[in-house]
């Protein structure tokens, strides 16, 4: 008897996921036709109709009230309903689950259900749906594109290719303000050593002509890159969420270990492809790279992509795709790349240690902080743990990361530099601060604290970590 | 540990007589500190609070009838026409005298109102959509009702099409709640048999949108009592209501006008005329000796502030139902100036089943002195309008009068006189009398845009204080116009507004500073003594 009575909480979760045109199905009879890709398939067709009918419906309904500014999201008690229109008249339509608590009811009734409507933060999910967009026109270019290539035939099988597996990637109960930033984190370097990387990619695209565009990561940070910001963020996000996980090394497991120099095959380094041919050797090896596409001037252009990794330094090499990439290509710049890249990788690791000993140890985990910069998209967590492929682990309350989202919110809405200060019920004290295209957000611990004490504490943060660049007192 | 005595403190306040509290108020500590005790901190009243009040805005959403079968009624207070109700709707006559009875309301207002409404307007047009709030009011079946902007009849398909978006979501036993775009939220409130949608400019959350939707539908049950209104969409589903509240649009308007202005909706609080507490207790003494047999409340009211209200025992007025109160008066001035009005009004927070009679009339023609004397009894006009010349008399013997028209001359009181220079504004609540205070707004903030600005950063402070699932303790925001702080403990909420570039440590020491000054102002900025008959 007493064992049932344990309430049961549900994480918010995607209920269905779909990309829809109201134009090409505009006859009665026809609407199956305006729908491109809906998640989960097996939904009945009426239903996934009767879903799409409601969004247009209401994307018309908000046309009322502003023509050009039409419905973002839909709030109901059960769920949230994300709209996104990023190409014309194609939509996509992202439905999440509230969070819910299951509480068991006595004499075999069946268990009462509360939604907690509360929970899902519109900027946050707003911006993974619009990540979703962002990494399918990454690997497949627009809607519109694949239309003028073959019309409807075309698009569907790309999106069900697509979001099928994407979508298994989503992880939406670890969705926080940093999928609103979507940023990239940038490895702290001395100019030497940052010198040295300039020179490695330009030595590298002197010398393989094809190469378009270099990007140098170190540690899932990056050093450099060629690539637009906005390409280089969603292309960031693919390397560390997805690619890189994917592929850590078992023998480097150790990160910061120092060169130890093996003989494999004939070539005195840890140089491998990560995407194309897993083994240079193999007579079999097939020379294919996924393609994707980034802005230029006048549209986007498709490009290969290589990812070439060395211990904990890896490097993506964009060449046309107009371009075969042959073998012999590919033999070259491994043995181009290879032995530079591994002992540039020792050589940062090296000045990596030396620096962390001279600041002395870490002493960041004392402030929990997330820092982000709009100007070039440079983030910094300690909130955080380490990314993995699955969930982004945090060390705080999820409550506390919403108040984090609430005050972005706030911050959003006014074009002017801010501060706020709140104290949570919990005790917790959170600081935002919004200067000059900077936000910083900080959690601390200090029950007993007040506003005063805690006003301090950020600016001997905004000190030792940003050189002061909050000055709003 | 703080929860607790919180919640002691109140089960017993509910009950109307507080033992510990009433001990615990012999100290009055100087400066309050966050663990007061709700029933301490400065504001509070000393006997027994006068309103059933709550702590944030939760109950407006608790159903008005649980409300009123919790407390004893001293009379049956449904409405003595017992024809009405019953013949409704089974016959034309019927309403026609619920539509008579409504009219006592709305003769006085074709003159005042038929100017200020500005209804004609293109729906398709720029400014229309412009407006920063629209409100709309539809029955089940889809019929206009109310629109704030642009005539109803121009808006009927749009309404339609709200009243298809809550249906369709309702089939999938679902509720539709908001719709969220850039700059504008469309925020829907289901009351059956009513449907009230908000589209608004602000940056209200969908919670503050749903308070002001539950405001406007409490007005109008306040204009027809709930169980005329469920009665009237039984027997006829296609209704259209606005046959009975014609003329009594501009009500709505004004209460929408007030939701953006006066932070005593916000705060679900009152304020009062500043007088000093010999004089209030003299004029609380004089109502409370003017009572009748049928008498509930008595108000007396200085514009849109409260000077004293007198009560039966055990009875208390929800804030909500004083405000429709301050509403009628407020919006329909003019009329009760002439002479005596008397009209019925249903208290949906009280009850929602049954018209209360109020006497409403000016102490003068030319003063902003009003009283409201609210009845149980239909027919008892005369005995009330005797009960105010009783306590004229009284007043005016007790002397208390000159003092009483002095203080409603005066300007409320501006921030200066609190002696802070960093301080621009602030709101201060007292939880357990239900009473707020706030300086004039000072000259910054005298344009109707930047009032509205700044009721608007209070509204925000407030909802993330009163957060569902993540209240906050307290709130410091510094932006480039002012400096922003919000405090909310067991016994008080307070709002600063600060000059902008005024350091942490100078707006802490202005809190404290201010919670003094108004412990030693508390007997003339609040009612320390409500009465009762």
């Amino acid at each position: 008897m007493a064992a049932v009575t344990q309430e049961k909480q549900y994480t918010p979760s995607l209920l269905s996921f779909f990309v829809y045109n109201p134009s090409f199905g505009p006859r009665e009879g026809e609407e199956e036709k305006k729908i491109l890709f809906y998640h989960p398939s097996e939904v009945e067709k009426n239903e996934k109709i009767r879903n799409v009918g409601l969004c247009e419906a209401i994307v018309q309904f908000t046309r009322t009230f502003c023509p050009t500014k039409p419905v973002k999201s839909l709030h109901t008690q059960k769920n949230r309903q994300f709209f996104f229109e990023p190409e014309d008249s194609f939509w996509i339509v992202m439905i999440v689950r509230n969070p819910m608590v299951e509480k068991p009811n006595k004499d075999g009734k069946p268990p009462t259900i509360e939604y907690q409507e509360e929970e899902v933060l519109d900027t946050v999910y707003g911006a993974v749906l619009r990540q979703c967009y962002s990494m399918y026109k990454l690997f497949n270019g627009t809607f519109g594109r694949a239309m003028e290539a073959g019309g409807v035939e075309l698009l569907i099988p790309k999106l069900e290719k697509f979001f099928y597996r994407y979508l298994q990637t989503l992880h939406l109960q670890s969705c926080d303000l940093l999928d609103v930033f979507s940023g990239i984190s940038f490895f702290p370097l001395d100019k030497m050593t940052y010198l040295k990387i300039q020179s490695f990619v330009n030595r590298v695209e002197e010398n393989l002509r094809l190469v378009k565009y270099t990007a140098f990561l170190y540690n899932d940070q990056l050093i450099w890159s060629g690539l637009e910001q906005d390409d280089m963020r969603i292309l960031y996000k693919y390397l560390t969420t997805s690619l890189f996980p994917r592929h850590s090394e078992p023998e480097l497991a150790g990160r910061d270990c120092a060169l130890r120099p093996e003989v494999s095959g004939n070539l005195l380094h840890y140089g491998r492809f990560l995407t194309g041919p897993a083994n240079l050797k193999d007579p079999e090896a097939k020379f294919r790279f996924p393609r994707i596409f980034v802005h230029t001037e006048d549209g986007s252009e498709e490009l290969h992509l290589i990812v070439y990794k060395a211990m904990s330094a890896a490097v993506c090499f964009m060449i046309s795709a107009s371009v075969e990439l042959t073998r012999d290509f590919c033999e070259r710049l491994d043995a181009l790349v290879g032995p530079q890249l591994t002992l540039l990788a020792s050589d940062i690791c090296e000045q990596f240690t030396l620096n962390r000993r001279i600041s002395g140890p870490d002493k960041e985990p004392q402030f929990k902080f997330i820092y982000f910069n709009h100007m070039n998209l440079a983030e910094k967590s300690t909130i955080h743990m380490r990314k993995t492929a699955s969930v982004s682990l945090t060390s705080v309350h999820p409550d506390l990361m919403k108040i984090l989202g609430d005050i972005n919110c706030d911050f959003a809405r006014v074009d002017e530099d801010e501060e706020v200060i709140v104290k949570a019920m919990t005790d917790y004290w959170v600081v935002g601060k919004k200067s000059d295209q900077r936000e910083l957000y900080v959690i601390l611990n200090q029950k007993n604290a007040n506003l005063i004490e805690v006003n301090e504490e950020v600016k001997r943060l905004c000190a030792t970590q940003f050189n002061n660049i909050f000055f709003l007192d | 540990m703080e929860g607790d005595v919180h919640s002691k403190g109140r089960a017993s306040w509910d009950l109307g007589n507080l033992p510990h509290v009433e001990h615990l108020r012999i100290e009055r500590p100087d400066s309050p500190t966050p663990d007061l005790v709700e029933g301490t901190e400065p504001g509070a009243g000393q006997q027994a609070a006068m309103f059933v009040h709550s702590r944030s805005v939760e109950d407006l959403t608790t159903e008005a009838d649980r409300d009123a079968e919790s407390r004893v009624e001293p009379q049956p207070v449904a409405d003595g026409d017992p024809g009405s109700c019953e013949t409704l709707g089974t016959s034309e006559n019927g309403l026609q005298v619920e539509e008579k009875i409504i009219e006592v309301v709305q003769a006085p207002k074709e003159s005042s109102w038929a100017e200020s409404r500005t209804k004609e307007e293109d729906i398709c047009s720029d400014g229309w959509r412009s407006h920063r709030k629209h409100v709309f009011v539809l029955s089940e079946a889809g019929k206009p009702i109310y629109s704030r902007y642009g005539t109803e009849e121009a808006l009927s398909s749009t309404m339609g099409v709200m009243m298809a978006l809550v249906s369709f979501v309702e089939a999938d036993r679902n509720i539709i709640r908001s719709i969220h775009a850039d700059g504008y939220n469309v925020v829907f409130l289901s009351k059956s048999p009513l449907v009230l949608v908000a589209v608004s400019r602000t940056c209200q959350s969908d919670k503050e949108l749903v308070r002001e939707l539950q405001y406007i539908y409490y007005q109008i049950v306040s204009l027809l009592t709930l169980t005329q209104l469920n009665h009237i969409f039984q027997h006829k589903q296609n209704y259209d209501l606005r046959r009975l509240l014609s003329g009594s649009e501009h009500l709505i308007d004004n209460l929408l006008r007030q939701l953006d202005r006066d932070p005593g909706l916000l705060l679900s609080a009152v304020t009062c005329l500043p007088l000093p507490s010999s004089y209030r207790d003299a004029v609380s003494a004089s109502l409370q000796a003017a009572k009748a047999e049928s008498l509930v409340f008595s108000i007396l009211l200085a514009g849109e502030r409260l000077v004293t209200l007198v009560r039966k025992k055990d009875q208390f007025l929800h804030h909500m139902d004083l405000h429709l109160v301050f509403n009628l008066v407020c919006s329909s001035s003019s009329s009760f100036r002439e002479g005596e009005g008397w009209t019925p009004i249903c208290l949906p927070k009280f009850n929602s089943a049954g018209f209360f009679h109020a006497h409403i009339s000016y102490l003068e023609p030319a003063s902003e002195l009003c009283l409201i004397l609210v009845s149980t009894d239909r027919e008892d006009f005369f005995s009330l309008s005797d009960c105010k010349h009783r306590f004229l008399e009284r007043l005016r013997k007790r002397n208390a009068y000159q003092a009483l028209k002095e203080a409603v001359k005066t300007p409320s009181y501006s921030v200066d006189q609190v002696g802070i220079l960093e301080l621009r504004h602030f709101l201060y609540k007292s939880k357990s009398s239900g009473l707020f205070t706030s300086p004039e707004l000072p000259g910054v903030y005298q344009s109707e845009e930047e009032q509205e600005r700044l009721m608007g950063l209070y509204q925000e402070l407030h909802s993330r204080l009163h957060h569902s699932t993540r209240p906050l303790l307290s709130i410091y925001r510094c932006g480039e116009t002012e400096n922003l702080m919000a405090w909310l403990t067991s016994g008080f909420e307070l709002y600063l507004c600060l000059t902008p570039l005024v350091t942490k440590v100078q707006a802490v020491t202005a809190v404290n500073k201010l919670l003094k000054w108004i412990r030693k102002e508390e007997d003339r900025l609040f009612i320390l003594s409500p009465l009762t008959y």
